[in-house]
């Protein structure tokens, strides 16, 4: 090997600039962020001076926010979120639950042919089209459990799961059985406790999927009144349809409607939607993120 | 039987059957449903066989060759293009030795991996707005005239690379910072009694370990290059720009749920499918070839 000598000055220099570009890229993550939610707190009078590297907001009102909370149909698309979110996960966490135990039991019959089945499920995708005729012939279209039940296994959620259920000692649960218990109560008393870091990171992402999910509800659901945050996000801010919002139901007079900035609405609009993830996001890092970094890569 | 019924136990199968339920009306039945790109569907009566048709006008659309490129270049950049990226991402990120400051750039960076298309369509269309945008507010300050990215032709696929940047650089380095803490400190320290500078330590030490994490990324990522992203390009396509950024996913809901052209949508989708899992079946053998894991 050459030998050269190293100066620590040159390191050091090195260290800094790369410091310095990584907080660059913050820089770009954080500001179009603060300044959506800059301009959705600022006084509507000074919305005008709010540009668009601006990340302090000019005076201050929650005006914004109250007619969003005045709107019958976003207040209605919030609590559709929250409600498919909440049972979306649950569920999500008792079926794949319940199908990593009975695939990780020896005793399962044709415990060979159902992991076929589930390589199959992972790498071909039905069309688009199929898949939307099969919901609507069993008469799920416009129902909230066409999105609700889309994704209840996420195959590869399945298999990180059945992982950690294989390290679990078998011999618990063989007492367990011994004992009379049957598999489901060993499934809740014994491999569910066990397995808590894993079901809560798995939680965590079907929890954010569920409330990010905005596709299915499109071709699913015809009823606005059933809409998810998401898709009257989506009409809102990507389609640019400001009537639905800003239309009827409010509890503001005229002349304050007058003044409110179609940019700051949707700009609160958004920061709404992301708030319930900025919340979570702390267990995300905890569980999943810290994981990955100490204990080497599980996926 | 009986034999059978002692070793195996059948209540299990009641366990699993919620999970079969679901995979058979979102996956299976969808599957066996796709014959009808084969057929001309009809809703009520039965659906006549027409053999490869709906493939040759698929094949003979100049709108479905322009939706192919599309969806090649626009993989091409996120995935080859994109590639490099997080990898010099991790290696800066190893430098930095303030552990709050690693907290803070890694929490920074990985939040918008967890935001919505939408949402991150809403922020992008508002960032690049050429009324009060903030890259044009940067314009302006090279006095530069104000310039509409989302509905020009030339920039848009730009657009779709830095905005997919913006969400994936942070969290897609993880992986790489987890292969950078796996490497033995003694193999550096042999090296500094050796001598060695800090690029040497780079080219013989960092890299080459790296290097079977690189190759299982990349390789598992090429079995995706049919996919492209529905997701962003849908929320960030608009009328202006849909002949350059239209992608299979795109178009096979488009003609088929908007335009209600179920076989000839459905005849995209198995295109779609089939070469799709000729990629992943490439990927997996060349990922277990590599590093003796493969993607099951």
């Amino acid at each position: 090997m050459v030998k050269k000598v190293k100066t620590p000055a040159v390191e050091l220099f090195w260290r800094w600039l790369f410091t310095a570009l990584l907080l660059l890229v913050c820089v770009i993550v954080l500001v179009p962020m603060l300044n959506l939610l800059a301009l959705s707190l600022s006084n509507p009078a000074r919305v005008p001076e709010v540009r668009g590297l601006t990340v302090f907001p000019k005076g201050f009102s929650l005006i914004n926010y109250r007619v969003l909370a005045a709107n019958p149909l976003f207040v209605r698309s919030f609590l559709n979120s929250v409600f498919i979110t909440v049972v979306g996960t649950a569920l999500n966490l008792l079926v794949t639950s319940m199908a990593a135990f009975a695939l990780t039991r020896p005793k399962l019959p044709f415990r060979r042919f159902f992991m076929v089945l589930i390589i199959i499920v992972m790498i071909l995708e039905p069309a688009l089209v199929t898949e939307y005729l099969v919901i609507k012939k069993i008469g799920l279209m416009n129902s909230l459990w066409a999105v609700i039940l889309y994704k209840t296994v996420n195959v590869y959620y399945l298999i990180i799961l059945m992982r950690y259920f294989e390290e679990i000692p078998p011999s618990l649960i063989d007492a367990a059985q011994v004992d009379g218990a049957s598999n489901m109560t060993v499934l809740r008393k014994i491999v569910m406790p066990l397995a808590k870091p894993a079901l809560a990171t798995l939680g965590l992402f079907y929890g954010v999927f569920h409330w990010n999910e905005y596709f299915r509800a499109s071709i699913y659901l015809t009823d606005p009144m059933k809409y998810p945050l998401q898709l009257i996000l989506r009409q809102f801010v990507v389609l640019d349809d400001t009537a639905s919002l800003i239309g009827s139901g409010t509890l503001f007079s005229y002349d304050e409607a007058a003044r409110l900035s179609y940019d700051a609405l949707q700009a609160s609009t958004i920061i709404v939607a992301i708030l319930p993830v900025l919340i979570v996001y702390p267990l995300i890092l905890k569980y999943y993120a810290r994981g990955v970094m100490e204990g080497g890569v599980k996926e | 039987m009986v034999a059978l019924a002692k070793k195996k136990e059948w209540s299990l199968l009641l366990l699993l059957a919620p999970a079969l339920l679901y995979f058979l009306i979102y996956h299976f039945i969808p599957i066996s449903g796709m014959v009808m790109a084969f057929q001309d569907y009809r809703i009520f009566g039965k659906s006549p066989f027409v053999g490869f048709k709906h493939f040759r006008i698929l094949f003979a659309s100049p709108a479905f060759l322009q939706v192919l490129r599309n969806t090649l270049i626009i993989s091409f950049m996120k995935i080859v293009l994109f590639f490099p990226l997080p990898i010099i991402f991790a290696l800066m990120l190893n430098e930095v030795r303030s552990s709050i400051l690693r907290k803070f750039i890694q929490s920074t960076t990985y939040l918008p991996h967890f935001l919505s298309w939408v949402v991150i369509a809403g922020i992008w269309i508002a960032f690049l707005s050429p009324a009060n945008g903030g890259l044009n507010q940067l314009r302006e300050m090279f006095n530069l005239a104000p310039k509409d990215y989302m509905t020009d032709k030339g920039a848009i696929r730009w657009v779709l690379f830095a905005s997919e940047t913006w969400r994936s650089l942070g969290w897609d380095s993880i992986i790489y910072l987890a292969a950078l803490a796996s490497i033995s400190p003694s193999l550096y320290e042999s090296a500094d009694l050796d001598g060695a500078g800090a690029l040497q330590k780079m080219r013989y030490i960092t890299l080459p370990e790296l290097l079977p994490t690189m190759v299982t990324v990349f390789i598992l990522n090429m079995g995706f290059f049919l996919n492209a992203g529905f997701d962003q390009v849908f929320n960030m396509m608009n009328d202006s720009v849909i002949s350059v950024v239209d992608i299979l996913d795109t178009y096979v809901y488009r003609i088929g749920l908007l335009n209600m052209q179920y076989s000839f949508s459905t005849a995209a989708s198995l295109f779609k499918g089939v070469i799709g899992l000729v990629l992943i079946l490439a990927a997996h053998q060349g990922s277990r070839k590599i590093t003796e894991k493969g993607l099951w």
